[in-house]
Order: C-alpha cells, then sequence, then structure tokens
C-alpha cells in the first residue's frame, strides 16, 4: 500500500503518534470490559454489600447491616479454624509435591530414551480432563471397598487388605492431594520441560567440562534458567490448591468427619448449605483476600528477582 | 563407562514406565470397568481385562436398549438409571457452549489484546489491572449475583448464558497470554505497515493475526478445556437437559443409586475424548504460548 | 401442546355440559362458581415442577397422562441431583425463580415454611387435605406444622434392618439379632468363620443425607429420643440412648466388625457391596431391599428385612413430598398446580394411580394406606420384602424429631460429630456436647 506521496508518509513516523484513535481504543477494550465487568465486578459489589449484612435465607424478609460482624463470626468460628489449618496443611502437601513431580518428570522427559516421544505426548493428558471426571475415576480407584487401586495394591502384595483412604482422617487429605497432585503436575511438567529444551547447550557442555556434577549442574544452571517460570508456576499453583472445590464435592464432601473441609469447600457450605450467605460472602472475600495478599508478595519477589538479574 | 551408560539407559526407561503407568493407569481402568460387568468390578482384587468384554452399557446410553439381566420381570423391574442417556445429550451441549466460548474469545481477544499491547491510553493499565485482577474472588462469592444477572436476563437453564459466563471467565487469560505473545512478535512489520498508511485494524488483520495464530490456537485450546471442564456454575445454572453439559451429567450419574458403576465408568469414558484428543492435537500450541507468556512476564 | 379450549370457541353446550357435570359430582356449588370456572378453564396454565433425578422417564410419563386429563394444563419439568436438591433450591427460592410445585422433604418442611417458600394446602388447595386419614401416622406427622398440612405424600419409607439370610444361616444362626450387642456378637462370629472381613455396613458417609436419618433410627430403637417436642435437645441428657449408639458404631469399628469405609460409602457403595457379598448386615431405606433382591448382584435374593434391634424396635419414618409453593399462589397457579397434586399425590378416579404406579415399578414406599390391600402390591413387595413386617415396622415408625429451620446446618455438623467419633478424634461425650452447643448456637 506504498503511497509515496501520501502526507503521512511525509511525517517521520517515529514523531507523529503512530496508532489508532480513541474510538478505535474505546471499540477495542469496551466490549471486554463490559462482558467481564457484567460477571465479575457487579457480583465482587453485591458480595461485599452481602459481606456486610445479616443475609440468612431462614429467614428472609431481613437482610440488617451489621458492619463486619460476618467477619468476625466467621473468624471466630472453630470450623473456620478447621478449614484454613485442612487448605494450610494441603497447600504445603501439594503445591511442592506438583512442582518437584512436574520437575522430575521434565528431566527425565528431557532424556533422549527411546519411546519418550510418546510420553511427552501423553504427560498432559491428565490436565486435559474435567476435574469432576478425574475425581470420579479416583473414586473409584480409592474406595474401602472396591478402589482399583487398592486392588492393585492387593495383588502386587504391597498391602494385605484394602485400605480406606478416604474414611481415615489422616489419609483421606493425602488421598485427595494425590489425585490432585496426579492431575496436576502435567502443566509444570511441560513448562519446565520447554525450557530445559531452549537451555544453550554451551552452556551445560562447558559446565562438565570443568567438571561440574550433575548435582553442580542442576543447582548453578538449571535452577537460576528456570527461576522465572518456576515462580509464575508457583504462584498458579498455590492459587489452584487454595481454591481447590471440585475434587472435594466429588471424592469425600468435606469429610470424613471434617478431614477434608477445605476453605472453598466451607465457603460453597456456608452459602448453600447453611444458607447463611453473608458468612459466605465474608469467607469469600477473606480467601480473595489472602490470595491479594500472596500475589502481591510474589510480584515484589518477582521484581526483587528481576533487579538482581 | 558403557555399562554406565546402559544402566543409565534401563534405569531412566523403568521411570518412563512407571510414569507411563501413573498416568494412564486411571483411564485404562476407566475403559476397562465400562467393559465390564458389575459383578466383576466387586470383586477382590477386581478383574483387570474385560473377560468377556461386553459394550451392553454403551449400547444402552446410545440407543437405550436395556442390558440383560435389567430386563423386566413381571411386576418388578430391576433398575437402570436413565440418567445415564442423557449423556449423548449432555456432551453436545457441552461441546457447543465450549465452541460459543470459542468463538468469543478469538474474536474479541485479538482485538482488545492487540490494543493493549501496542496502543496507548488513559485508563489503560486500570482497565489491564481490572480484566485480569478480577479472577481472584472465587466462584462461590459470585454465585449467587450472577444467577440474579442470568434470571433477569431470562437465560437460566440456557447453554448461552454459560456460554457468556466462560467467555467473561476466560477473556482476562486470553488477554492476558495474546498481549504477551503479541509484545513478542517484531514490531517492525507493525509499524512499517502502519508507515504505509494502514489502520490499527487493517494491521491487526492483515499482519498481527497471521503471525499470531499459534496463540491463537492455543487460546482456543484453553477456552475449550475450561469451558468444558467447568462445573460449579453449569451445576448452578442448568436445571434441565437443554443445557445441562457434561460434568454436571455424570456427576448426577455418579450419586444416582441407579447407576451400575460400570455405567458410570461409561459416562467417564465419554466424557474424557473430546478434551482429551484436543490435549494430544493441540499439545504443541499449548506449550508454545505458555512458554512465551511467561518469558514475557 | 394439548389441545385447548380456546376462549370465545366455547358454546352455550359446553357451558352446560360442565354445569351438568359439575352438578352430578357435586363438586362445586353455587351459579357464580360455574360461571367464574368456565371464564377462568380456558386460559392455559404452564406448571413448573422441580423434582430430584431418580425416575425422570416415569415422572414424564404421568405427567403425559396427567395433561391428557387436563388439556389446559402443561407442566414442564425440571430436575438435579438428590444431593445437589436442597441447595438447588435454596438458590432458586432466593432467587424468586421457584417452581410451582416442588419435592420436598419432612426434614425441610419447617425450613421451607418459615422461609415461606411453600403454602399450606388447608388455605390454598383446600380439596386435598381430605385423605390425610388414610396415610401412616409418622407421614402425616412430617408434612404437617401448625395444624396446616404443606403437601401430598410422594414416597413414604422407613430405615429398616437388612441382612443375608443365606451368609447368617452358614454361621450357624437361626434368627437375625434382636438387640444391637446381639447384632455385635452374630457379626464377630460371622468374622472368625471367615464368611466376611467386616460384617457390617452401613452409609456414614459425610454428605450423605441417609446418615443422620440411620443415626436417629440407631437411637430410636433402644427406645432413646433426639428432641422433646418443644424441639429441646434430650441426646444430650443423662441415661440418654444416643452417646450407646456412638459408641456402639466406635466399638464396632474397633473391633473390626464395622468396614473402616464407612466413613466414604455413601448409600450406593453399601448396596453394590452388600450385594456382592463382602457384608451381612446393614440399616437401609426400605427401598433398597428391593434393589438387593431384584437387581444385578451376587447374592441377590439372599436378603431379609427384620425388626430394627434394639429393646423398642422402633425406627425412623420419613416421606417425600409434593409441595405448593408460595410462588405458585403469587402466580396464581395455585388451583392448576392444585389438580397436579391431586393427580400426583391423591387420588384419581378413587385409586391412587400416581403412587401405586411407583409402589409397583420401583417398589417405592408409600403412606398412602389402603394400598396394602391392594393384592398387585402385596404381591410385588413380598416377592421381595415382606408385607407383614413391613407393617409392623411402620407402626413403630416415627419422624424425625427437632425438624426445625435449623436443623438441616445442624444436621451437617452432627453428621461431622458422628464422623470424629467413629475416627475416634473425638469421645461420643464430647460430641455429644458438641451437637448440643450448636444447637443452641443456632436456635
Amino acid at each position: 500500500m506504498r503511497t509515496p506521496l501520501s502526507p503521512r508518509s511525509a511525517v517521520p513516523w517515529r514523531a507523529k503518534r503512530a496508532g489508532a484513535s480513541p474510538a478505535y481504543h474505546a471499540l477495542t477494550v469496551i466490549p471486554v470490559l463490559l462482558l467481564v465487568g457484567l460477571f465479575t465486578l457487579f457480583p465482587l459489589g453485591y458480595a461485599a454489600i452481602t459481606s456486610t449484612r445479616r443475609v440468612l435465607l431462614t429467614l428472609p424478609g431481613s437482610t440488617p447491616f451489621i458492619g463486619l460482624r460476618n467477619y468476625a463470626q466467621v473468624l471466630h468460628d472453630s470450623t473456620t479454624h478447621v478449614a484454613v489449618k485442612n487448605t494450610f496443611l494441603f497447600t504445603a502437601l501439594t503445591v511442592p509435591s506438583v512442582i518437584v513431580v512436574g520437575f522430575l518428570v521434565a528431566l527425565l522427559l528431557h532424556q533422549p530414551i527411546r519411546g519418550f516421544g510418546l510420553l511427552r505426548a501423553l504427560v498432559l493428558l491428565p490436565w486435559s480432563i474435567p476435574l469432576v471426571s478425574a475425581g470420579i475415576i479416583w473414586r473409584l480407584l480409592l474406595h474401602g471397598d472396591f478402589g482399583a487401586l487398592n486392588g492393585l495394591l492387593l495383588q502386587l502384595g504391597v498391602v494385605h487388605s484394602y485400605v480406606p483412604w478416604l474414611s481415615s482422617p489422616r489419609l483421606a487429605i493425602q488421598a485427595v492431594a494425590l489425585a490432585h497432585v496426579w492431575r496436576e503436575f502435567p502443566l509444570p511438567a511441560i513448562l519446565i520441560l520447554a525450557g530445559l529444551q531452549v537451555i544453550p547447550r554451551e552452556t551445560v557442555e562447558a559446565a562438565t567440562v570443568e567438571g561440574a556434577g550433575a548435582w553442580a549442574r542442576f543447582w548453578h544452571i538449571l535452577l537460576p534458567w528456570l527461576r522465572g517460570p518456576l515462580l509464575i508456576i508457583l504462584v498458579y499453583e498455590t492459587m489452584i490448591s487454595v481454591s481447590v472445590f471440585d475434587l472435594v464435592y466429588v471424592l469425600t464432601g468435606g469429610g470424613p468427619g471434617s478431614a477434608t473441609t477445605l476453605f472453598s469447600w466451607y465457603t460453597y457450605t456456608s452459602t448453600f448449605t447453611f444458607l447463611n450467605l453473608g458468612h459466605g460472602a465474608a469467607l469469600s472475600f477473606i480467601m480473595a483476600g489472602a490470595l491479594v495478599v500472596f500475589i502481591a508478595l510474589y510480584l515484589r519477589l518477582i521484581r526483587v528477582e528481576a533487579r538482581s538479574a | 563407562m558403557k555399562r554406565a551408560a546402559g544402566i543409565r539407559q534401563i534405569s531412566l526407561g523403568g521411570a518412563g514406565i512407571l510414569l507411563g503407568v501413573f498416568i494412564v493407569f486411571p483411564f485404562l481402568w476407566a475403559l476397562s470397568a465400562s467393559l465390564q460387568t458389575e459383578l466383576a468390578i466387586f470383586r477382590r482384587p477386581p478383574s483387570w481385562a474385560p473377560a468377556p468384554a461386553t459394550v451392553a452399557n454403551y449400547l444402552y446410553v446410545f440407543t437405550g436398549r436395556i442390558p440383560e439381566g435389567y430386563a423386566v420381570r413381571g411386576l418388578l423391574r430391576s433398575t437402570i438409571t436413565q440418567e445415564a442417556r442423557l449423556l449423548p445429550p449432555g456432551l453436545r451441549n457441552s461441546l457447543e457452549v465450549a465452541l460459543g466460548v470459542i468463538v468469543v474469545n478469538l474474536a474479541l481477544g485479538p482485538l482488545s489484546a492487540y490494543t493493549f499491547a501496542r496502543e496507548r491510553f488513559p485508563g489503560k493499565e486500570i482497565a489491564y489491572f481490572l480484566i485480569l485482577g478480577t479472577r481472584l474472588l472465587p466462584a462461590v462469592a459470585v454465585a449467587i449475583p450472577i444467577y440474579l444477572i442470568v434470571k433477569q436476563a431470562g437465560l437460566l437453564d440456557t447453554k448461552l448464558a454459560l456460554t457468556l459466563i466462560y467467555s467473561a471467565f476466560t477473556l482476562p487469560f486470553t488477554i492476558w497470554v495474546l498481549t504477551l505473545y503479541i509484545r513478542s512478535l517484531p514490531i517492525e512489520v507493525e509499524e512499517a505497515a502502519l508507515v504505509d498508511g494502514c489502520t490499527r485494524f487493517t494491521v491487526l488483520r492483515r499482519v498481527v493475526i497471521p503471525l499470531a495464530r499459534p496463540g491463537l490456537a492455543a487460546i482456543a485450546a484453553f477456552s475449550f478445556l475450561f469451558s468444558y471442564s467447568e462445573f460449579f456454575f453449569a451445576l448452578l445454572m442448568t436445571s434441565s437437559i437443554n443445557a445441562k453439559t457434561t460434568p454436571v451429567v455424570i456427576a448426577s450419574i455418579s450419586v444416582n443409586p441407579d447407576s451400575s458403576y460400570t455405567l458410570i465408568a461409561v459416562g467417564i469414558v465419554l466424557s474424557i475424548i473430546p478434551p482429551m484428543l484436543l490435549a494430544l492435537l493441540f499439545r504443541r500450541f499449548i506449550t508454545s504460548s505458555l512458554v512465551a507468556s511467561m518469558e514475557q512476564a | 401442546m394439548q389441545s385447548s379450549i380456546r376462549p370465545g370457541s366455547w358454546t352455550r353446550r359446553d357451558f352446560l355440559k360442565l354445569a351438568g357435570a359439575s352438578a352430578a359430582s357435586g363438586g362445586l356449588g353455587g351459579v357464580a362458581a360455574l360461571a367464574r370456572r368456565a371464564e377462568a378453564q380456558p386460559s392455559p396454565v404452564h406448571l413448573n415442577f422441580m423434582v430430584w433425578s431418580y425416575g425422570i422417564e416415569t415422572i414424564q410419563d404421568n405427567i403425559k397422562s396427567f395433561q391428557q386429563r387436563n388439556p389446559t394444563i402443561t407442566v414442564s419439568l425440571q430436575d438435579t441431583s438428590w444431593f445437589n436438591y436442597h441447595d438447588a433450591m435454596a438458590t432458586k427460592f432466593a432467587t424468586g425463580d421457584a417452581p410451582d410445585v416442588a419435592y420436598s422433604s419432612d426434614h425441610w418442611l419447617r425450613e421451607w415454611v418459615a422461609a415461606d417458600w411453600i403454602a399450606p394446602l388447608d388455605q390454598y388447595a383446600p380439596g386435598l387435605a381430605g385423605a390425610q386419614g388414610e396415610w401412616a401416622p409418622y407421614a402425616r406427622q412430617g408434612m404437617t406444622l401448625g395444624g396446616h398440612l404443606y403437601g401430598l405424600p410422594y414416597y413414604a419409607d422407613l430405615i429398616i434392618f437388612i441382612y443375608n439370610a443365606k451368609t447368617l444361616k452358614q454361621a450357624g444362626f437361626d434368627h437375625p439379632p434382636a438387640t444391637w450387642e446381639e447384632l455385635a456378637a452374630q457379626a464377630k462370629t460371622i468374622k472368625d468363620k471367615g464368611l466376611s472381613e467386616y460384617p457390617i455396613d452401613i452409609p456414614l458417609k459425610k454428605d450423605d443425607p441417609w446418615t443422620i436419618e440411620i443415626f436417629y433410627s440407631m437411637v430410636y430403637s433402644r427406645g432413646g429420643h433426639m428432641f422433646d417436642k418443644a424441639d429441646a435437645p434430650v441426646f444430650n441428657a443423662p441415661g440418654s440412648k444416643a452417646p450407646l449408639a456412638l459408641d456402639w458404631l466406635r466399638d464396632a469399628l474397633r473391633n473390626k466388625i464395622l468396614d473402616p469405609a464407612v466413613l466414604e460409602s455413601a448409600e450406593p457403595d453399601v448396596v453394590k457391596t452388600m450385594g456382592a457379598g463382602q457384608h451381612v448386615f446393614t440399616v437401609l431405606a426400605k427401598y433398597n431391599l428391593a434393589e438387593l433382591n431384584a437387581g444385578q448382584h451376587e447374592q441377590k435374593g439372599n436378603f431379609r428385612m427384620a425388626l430394627m434391634p434394639g429393646d423398642s424396635h422402633s425406627t425412623v419414618g420419613f416421606v417425600r413430598f409434593y409441595a405448593l409453593t408460595k410462588a405458585a399462589v403469587t402466580r396464581h397457579h395455585a388451583e392448576a398446580a392444585g389438580k397436579f397434586l391431586q393427580y400426583f399425590g391423591g387420588k384419581t378416579d378413587g385409586r391412587y394411580l400416581v403412587p401405586q404406579r411407583w409402589a409397583l415399578e420401583k417398589g417405592l414406599g408409600f403412606a398412602q394406606l389402603p394400598l396394602y390391600d391392594d393384592p398387585q402390591i402385596k404381591a410385588a413387595i413380598n416377592a421381595w420384602g415382606s408385607v407383614s413386617l413391613e407393617r409392623q415396622q411402620a407402626k413403630l415408625a416415627a419422624v424425625k424429631e427437632g425438624l426445625t429451620p435449623s436443623w438441616g446446618t445442624w444436621d451437617v455438623y452432627a453428621r461431622e460429630q458422628i464422623g470424629n467419633v467413629i475416627v475416634g478424634s473425638v469421645s461420643s461425650q464430647q460430641a455429644i456436647k458438641n451437637m448440643a452447643a450448636k444447637w443452641s448456637e443456632l436456635k
């Protein structure tokens, strides 16, 4: 579309304000803002208001403003403490597991072994299926009376009788964690694998020549190289772990007892089972607040990293 | 030296096999269970391979032919849940909704992402933050207000409602990925086109989109996977098979006392085929776009 | 859409025919009423009917028959799974999206009335309340509040004790246990003989609503109570049987006669593993006996019911019913909805058509006692159960006590405590204290 004599080209392009009109800005951004805002900002405001009122579906017609009392009530509730403890435990268990497993798998798949191409293709599968499907599959595997995993362990002689994974408070949270790790590990695996695949060979070779063992290579080359992706994965997986819901819904319903009552599950039951919308909203904001704090911390960490890099 | 290398090969290969089993065992069991009779599954240990294999449950789902043993016996009939017949329409609904979400994302995503990537305008930072930051609030908090919105619009129990909601939930990620992806493209080509008198929109259409095709393919894949898997809002907003999606149907089947576990397994198998196919086909796009976004972030 | 009687196409002849029919059946007196009816009749009404997902095809067939008899009324059906039903209805009611008729249950009655979600039938559909004399007492109790009737029975049933008669005989016993101690002893013998690793299996999964009904029945059968007539807890009173029930469960688990997987087992899990021969004794809702003896199970045909073990042999009876929503009243659908309720829960042409169908086709229990005299039903029940034992147990059944609006919330908390006792993380005394404390907190 060269028009050498058009007035536009007479102006050096660096000098003029290249780009589009404000109308274009508006047209391309506002529809998205509206759609997203409708389903996120308005509900956010509504939830914020709800969290400051006493809203009990069993007492309709009266939703008085009670300020921050919902927050105070939930913070004092013992079930909240249990939920926080369980969530903390679950996150502390799963996030490192997902990352470590993902890392190990990436390292493994990076090796030029025959047949690993197929594995590299298969590795994304657990992550791709709906969480509900994954949950139901794992229930069929874990059940203490007919679970296939129990059958496998029995056949291999690892156990001498079926294990009630989801009936023991100690084991239940580990079982949910196992299902969670199975489902989540592919993501860090493929990201780290991609990162490994672009490490310049010269760097690694130079280090090997200089006598650096595998561990030294790992610590001084791989980790620094992957620092960025690892931090992002850390944040993402933490968010996912903290907000786990579908798995609890399908596998345990929060039980046995209150062993797998995680925070998002507790928020759900407050709203839909206990019909206390004020509490549910307050809990949601507490959870969102915690996530925001964490993300802010992370961003600061990233900025520090970037500056020191 | 060679022996060490040989041992290394074998142990790595062994680790690979273990990994393969870890990934695939749950899927294989679901498949096997779907082809067996329930009696076989409840033995300890269960029969691993279906012997004999029976497709009776699959036939029931697709054709309504009641498997042997469930046939009418006098006045008292053994139960088999009719909910399983809802799997094919549920799958259809899921696919329709997912397709709709892809269309919305591909239409609106590149448009706004390109503006964010290359343009400067007042309120840009705020708009960007608003779009991305809203993902932090858990679904439970926004469930009832969203329900109210959908109800006011008269869209309860419709696929359109789900499409809109999922689009609102996937657009932030789409825009984030695409913005970063576009920023990673060489700016000179676009600038040259601008100099030649093209509008931003034309540049988008003729220059950026062709270059961003891998990113767009990834976005399509992500949008599909998210919409297909979404459970909570689908559960809330749908109440009949007009709009019920696959996760809702299989969850319902799994708690129905009339479901044989083999039937549940059939549901699982059918529900995971579409996303698995997609993941296998779009694997490279998904990986590369995620990596590209992370490098930019 | 059925062909409807359109306004304007009413001829004098139709009007007279209608008047004649009305007069003959003595239904509505008064010409004014007739005139009003002639005006009201032609406008088609569309009803929304919400159910949990059970027997949907049967329901739709029933709806079709109803629509054929009532051409001006069309009904659309919505369903969601039983586990999600309460939460889904809460959402619907909260957002003004309520259906016209909905399934409800005795344990939600007070909550839904307090929240003004459902309407008393004697006020809005007076013709329906007449038949309640024919219903089982516990069912009537379950649908009545403050002297008002709130529904017609859909399905009423009992929690019963089920055992595998063949295995019992193999173990050398000639009668099922009459007390919980005897049950534990029989289970131990069966275990020692290698006939079953864990002879007792009960659904106690946290999100399974049956858990609390079964627990109540374990308390009732010992002659105990949970709440008094004023809805004050008595399960924490000295001498209460509730701690005994909890301790029995905990000990059964410790002695390895109770399946350790009970806390992850919902009703279908228990039914299928019982059917597969893994367990011998259970406590379940009665319709599961039909499933065990007629379904695809290795042990089918071997199961029998017995009266609940315990001093009083009492148990829990529960009723699920069709409720008329306040929303229907607001929309002026009450009359059409009343007809719907009548067809589904009451008599048509002098017979309980729909309840009979459920009984014959699915073995569902019923509250309408005259059905026990029907020879078809008698034969059907005896094919998998025992009409005489069922009748006996029904007389010894009581509704769950304490069903106040906050009971649902307390229920979930109580299930949690029960689970905690069974795994041994809290003592039964402490759990009882916690449950009582939660009750006062919720009041």
